[in-house]
């Protein structure tokens, strides 16, 4: 009954199956290093356009572009790979800013005792967010977005919503008697040997720790299972409720280190620093997902999305586009690359 | 009155047919030239070892591979499944083995039932809810379901969200109904109306294609049976139906295993590993008594519901005992937590693999070694060479069927995932290591290579196995222990194990219930 079809189905079969490894390697190709090709490309583009751009100053400056957001969002990978997400992260570096200023201008303490502070607060707000999802069960994204509102507005508390510099004028009348402390301000203006800024090498030494952390030690393991498997972790004897305490204590204990990073950059304790924080840390680390194609939070991706944003508002900057385009094109290229890889290993099975 | 069916089922025209069907993963040929007919009112099983094809097949019929060779005929015509919807408007309808695809588990149950409804464009915006309602409690009372309709359906138990996918999947009124593995989580109870169903579907004219591991379930409802060995169509069978043919057909010759002979040896009567005195799982429970000796397996049997999963739970400190003592070698323990328990040597394969063992994200090591990360720990780092060594052993010693430690889990088949979450807790040294359900959905083969590898490894320590399908049990526990209704109500040795006998146990909770009543 079947054997009149036989002598046709196999020519067909084999044909197929010749044809279907080659289509499908370099689809696995184009997902593998599809962004870092794209990513590159631009950067010859950009440099041919302008041979400026090339320039070290200028690369040194695209990596300086870089530092806080991509601090941040190393950070924020934490939240990432247990499933939870920090939402807090923006406002708690713009604490860190207004503090860190708070302490050494106004309460004339040393630029330690400023950054001390400044990171047990990121990590107590961490442990608040943890608190709230973990036991509170509030979802990770309402908990945070409450205590991103919670702490924009404590951040303006200390200095009765005033930014703070040298010599600032405070509510009595008094001028405020210190300054920002020479070896803080080296944090985020400095050169180490004189040519790399410290700013990048902070973010550079995070990124290994993050990775570390994440993708050698059993703890990064563990929180890889959580987040995909929360029920299994727990039923292999993993504390799941302490692991994503942890990842929130993480996250913002690192959001603060950024913040010191900014306010060392700055010089002085802005209250509009937040700004586009969270966005552009959130920003980078979903492009993280798609170098390389894990589909996964991973510290490698992050740091290469947060570079990728800064050297493309560099180059479009160069190109004199205008600066409201940058919000547009950051959007742009996120969607693209997220469509780009779930898009693409979705038709896998 | 069968005679006039089985006339009628031979007779019939043919409606939906699949011919030739291949299908390749990269270089393994999962499917290769198979032809099948569905007559109506027909209830074809389909059987085959995990890793088979039967899964590829189904998603084939079903739309789910956009890709495969051959053809499929609907009334004779070919038409083409490259998508689950396509399949869907021919009439085709799918209940998968993994439950919680076929449900919505935030939904409560009557918007499950009505899902289909809802999502009908000649809906008017502001529907009548309680128009819905009524039509749910139809569906509810064909399908003879006993549920709160207002209860979200992640609240409810797996053979309840069993039953409700399948009213789903009615909501349609296929011509072809699939069902794959759906009374892999029911009880014997809830099966049977199951089957009163199927019954009823097939007078209506419905082609069902029913995929189960259970020989015996199969022997009883199917009308023919068709076998998938290696990716091709092996043995069609017809009625009446030997679970010796099956077998044969889906593994070859089973060689005679050596379980008999091993059982005689390892238990040591003396001694006892682990002992529950007195101990009361929750509030209202009757008192607990068990022995587990050293070097033996332990069964553990009953309908769902029965406590047995409770037990376990108190045994690996997921919830605690209300009162009694838990001995280990004779020392009382009472784990408070899972990790107390594991440092007792009281390791835990919880039952539905997919929800509670398998972590998707993680390749075959990465999902072994987990629970004993700490083994590879050096200074912080781990060391993934020696995960990979040990890894590489415990897929020789299980054979596990796969590329090799770095492959993706869902590269296997079901029956090779399992034994990896099993092997995932045989890594380390035990005391007690308890298997909940490690059979379900598990093909025959992976089956014998569990039993036979925890027999040989289980040395003078013990092991649990709860299933609720006898036949597991006889294949390789040392004693079988009855639960019914929270308390052990009987067991039977090896040596004297009558199936009758434990089946009647396993069934008799009403009467008990009843007579107790009675008494009262």
């Amino acid at each position: 009954m079947s054997s009149s079809t036989v002598p046709e189905v196999p020519t067909g079969s084999v044909d197929q199956a010749r044809r279907r490894p080659n289509s499908e390697r370099f689809k696995r190709f184009a997902i593998r290093y599809g962004f870092l090709i794209v990513m590159a490309t631009l950067f010859l583009f950009f440099g041919w356009w302008n041979p400026v751009f090339w320039r070290p100053a200028n690369l040194f400056s695209i990596l300086l572009g870089a530092t806080v957001y991509g601090i941040l969002a190393l950070g924020v990978t934490f939240p990432l790979v247990i499933d939870g997400l920090d939402l807090s992260i923006g406002s708690v570096a713009a604490l860190s800013v207004m503090i860190s200023a708070y302490v050494m201008v106004v309460l004339d303490a040393s630029g330690t005792v400023a950054i001390l502070v400044c990171l047990m607060l990121g990590a107590g707000i961490g442990a608040i967010n943890g608190f709230l999802i973990v036991r509170v069960k509030i979802p990770d994204l309402l908990a945070t977005l409450g205590m991103m509102f919670l702490v924009q507005g404590v951040q303006l508390i200390p200095s009765g919503g005033r930014s703070i510099g040298r010599g600032a004028v405070l509510a009595g009348g008094v001028v405020a008697p210190g300054r920002f402390r020479d070896y803080f301000l080296f944090l985020g203006q400095g050169r180490l040997f004189g040519i790399v800024p410290t700013a990048v090498a902070i973010m550079l030494i995070v990124a290994i720790l993050v990775f570390v952390i994440l993708s050698l030690t059993r703890w990064g393991r563990v929180f890889y299972a959580i987040g995909s498997n929360s029920q299994a972790a727990r039923l292999v004897g993993a504390k799941v409720n302490t692991y994503r305490m942890m990842a929130y204590i993480l996250s913002g204990t690192i959001a603060a280190l950024g913040g010191i990073v900014l306010a060392a950059r700055v010089g002085r304790g802005d209250v509009s620093s937040g700004g586009t924080l969270l966005l552009d840390a959130i920003g980078s680390a979903l492009i993280g997902f798609a170098v390389l194609g894990v589909r996964r939070p991973n510290p490698f991706g992050t740091i290469v999305g947060a570079i990728f944003i800064s050297m493309l508002l560099n180059g479009l900057s160069m190109m004199n586009m205008p600066y409201y385009v940058q919000d547009f094109v950051k959007g742009v290229v996120l969607v693209a690359a997220l469509a780009f890889t779930f898009g693409l290993s979705k038709t896998k099975g | 009155m069968t005679a006039v069916k089985e006339q009628d089922v031979s007779d019939a025209k043919i409606l939906f047919e699949v011919r030739d069907i291949g299908k390749s993963f990269g270089v393994t040929r999962a499917l290769d030239g198979v032809s099948v007919e569905f007559k109506p009112g027909e209830l074809l099983a389909m059987v085959g070892a995990n890793g088979a094809g039967k899964s590829t097949l189904i998603k084939i019929i079903c739309g789910y591979h956009a890709e495969y060779e051959g053809q499929i005929l609907v009334e004779g015509k070919e038409v083409q499944f490259h998508t689950p919807k396509a399949a869907y408007d021919n009439g085709i309808a799918t209940v998968h083995q993994i439950i919680n695809e076929g449900v919505v588990p935030s939904m409560t149950v009557y918007e499950n039932l009505t899902l289909a409804k809802l999502l009908n464009p000649g809906l008017p915006l502001f529907y009548k809810k309680e128009a819905l309602r009524i039509e749910a409690r139809e569906v509810a009372a064909t399908m003879g379901l006993e549920i709160d309709l207002d209860t979200p359906v992640d609240q409810l138990p797996q053979s309840e969200r069993q039953m409700i996918a399948i009213a789903r999947a009615l909501a349609i009124k296929p011509r072809l109904l699939i069902l794959d593995e759906p009374t892999s989580s029911l009880s014997d109870k809830e099966s049977e109306r199951l089957f009163a169903m199927l019954d009823r579907l097939k007078q209506l004219g419905v082609s069902i294609l029913y995929v189960s591991h259970r020989l015996h379930e199969i022997g009883r409802i199917a009308d023919r049976v068709i076998v998938i060995r290696d990716g091709k169509l092996a043995k069609t069978l017809q009625r009446p139906f030997q679970v010796k043919d099956m077998v044969t057909a889906m593994v070859g010759e089973i060689p005679k295993h050596s379980f008999l002979a091993d059982r005689e040896r390892g238990i040591d009567d003396t001694n006892t590993q682990v002992e529950l005195r007195d101990v009361v799982v929750a509030e209202g429970a009757p008192p607990v008594n068990l022995k587990v000796r050293k070097g033996e397996i332990l069964g553990l049997t009953g309908l769902i519901g029965a406590g047995k999963t409770e037990l376990a739970q108190v045994l690996f400190g997921i919830t605690q005992a209300m009162s009694g003592e838990i001995r280990m070698a004779g020392k009382v323990i009472h784990p408070r937590n899972m990790s107390e328990a594991i440092r007792a040597g009281i390791f835990y394969v919880p039952e539905d693999r997919a929800e509670n063992a398998v972590v998707p994200l993680f390749n075959i090591r990465q999902n072994m070694t987990l629970p004993f990360l700490r083994v590879f720990d050096r200074l912080g780092i781990m060391d993934v060479n020696s995960e990979i060594k040990r890894c590489r052993e415990m897929i020789g010693a299980m054979g596990i069927k796969c590329e090799g430690p770095e492959a993706e889990m869902d590269s296997l088949s079901g029956g090779n995932q399992q034994k990896v979450v099993v092997a995932r807790w045989l890594l380390e040294k035990y005391n007690l290591v308890i298997l909940d359900e490690p059979f379900q959905g598990v093909d025959i083969r992976s089956r014998h290579d569990i039993g036979e590898y925890l027999r040989t490894s289980i040395g003078d320590k013990s092991a649990i196995i709860i299933a609720t399908d006898l036949d597991e049990l006889i294949e390789v526990a040392d004693r079988i222990v009855v639960m019914n209704n929270g308390a052990i109500i009987g067991e039977q040795e090896y040596e004297d194990i009558d199936r009758d006998k434990l089946l009647q146990l396993v069934a008799q909770e009403k009467e008990i219930q009843e007579r107790e009543e009675s008494a009262v």
